[in-house]
């Protein structure tokens, strides 16, 4: 039996709603705060989905498959009565910063299949906020999922560079040294 | 000069006006090009729906900047300078000669 809407967790909401919009020939990758959400184990929740659609803007078709199960638009969002999350589709492309996006992670639940930023994206995506935003919020979720995932410090560090922040990475390896230690 | 890539001679004047002079507000850039508002506030609320600029409230107006995390960014920034250069010299001065520092308050002209 398919489980309700309402009893979903965000990963398993993410996936039916992945594996839907798959099955109308619409790919799309999980991006964002949700993404965090996954790898920190809940550390940091949140109430919306963050979706990039994979290579086409397809907001028309889009509205009419999410329409199908349930999700109306609003504004900018996709709510849906029963769901504890909302959905957000922003406008791609699929990058990191500067960078494209060339690998990808699935995780498999009961609900379907969802595709999303590897942990380290995920890393790199919450320190692009942070070094262009100044937010520290999005410097503690990338310690966060940093801490929960093995990831290549030589391959952050080398994105950083590239997207000049060599100075802030160091601020990053700092804070993450200090919460390993506790 | 971008219109015909653009497809629209509004969205050209405010990217050209955020590239010269960093950020800005929809009047401001409406009356640097003495055209109407209403054009300008399209293209700026369509340029932040596709996350190419973002908005900050100050006080009760909106301030527009390009988003820094867009991933085009140095590539449409190369695209406007050379544009910039393109334009008569007096549309150019006038997009970038504006006072920037700041003046004391009080201060006679």
């Amino acid at each position: 039996m398919i489980k309700l809407v309402a009893e979903m967790s965000l990963q398993e909401l993410a996936a039916y709603v992945a594996t839907h919009l798959k099955s109308r020939q619409l790919p799309v990758v999980l991006v964002g705060g949700s993404c965090v959400s996954i790898y920190s184990n809940n550390k940091y929740q949140t109430k919306d989905l963050d979706f990039v659609e994979r290579y086409h803007n397809q907001r028309s078709l889009l509205r009419s498959a999410l329409q199908d199960i349930g999700f109306i638009e609003q504004h900018r969002y996709f709510v849906h009565l029963d769901a504890h999350y909302f959905l957000e589709f922003p406008l791609g492309p699929l990058a990191v910063g500067d960078s494209p996006v060339n690998e990808l992670n699935e995780v498999v639940t009961e609900t379907g299949v969802v595709t999303l930023l590897t942990a380290q994206d995920c890393i790199c995506d919450r320190l692009s906020a942070y070094y262009h935003w100044h937010d520290q919020q999005s410097l503690q979720q990338a310690i966060w999922v940093a801490l929960a995932h093995p990831f290549d410090l030589a391959y952050v560090k080398s994105w950083s560079e590239r997207e000049g922040m060599l100075a802030k990475f160091e601020t990053f390896l700092d804070k993450l040294s200090s919460q390993q230690t506790k | 000069m971008l219109e015909p890539i653009l497809g629209s001679i509004s969205k050209e004047r405010v990217l050209m006006y955020l590239y010269a002079r960093e950020k800005g507000y929809a009047r401001e850039i409406a009356r640097t090009f003495n055209t109407g508002l209403t054009p300008i506030q399209k293209q700026l609320e369509s340029l932040e729906v596709a996350n190419i600029v973002y908005c900050e409230p100050q006080g009760r107006t909106l301030v527009y900047a390009f988003n820094p995390r867009y991933p085009f960014l140095k590539e449409l920034k190369a695209l406007l300078e050379k544009t910039l250069g393109y334009y008569p010299p007096e549309e150019q001065e006038a997009l970038l000669m504006v006072r920037r520092r700041p003046r004391r308050q009080g201060k006679p002209l």
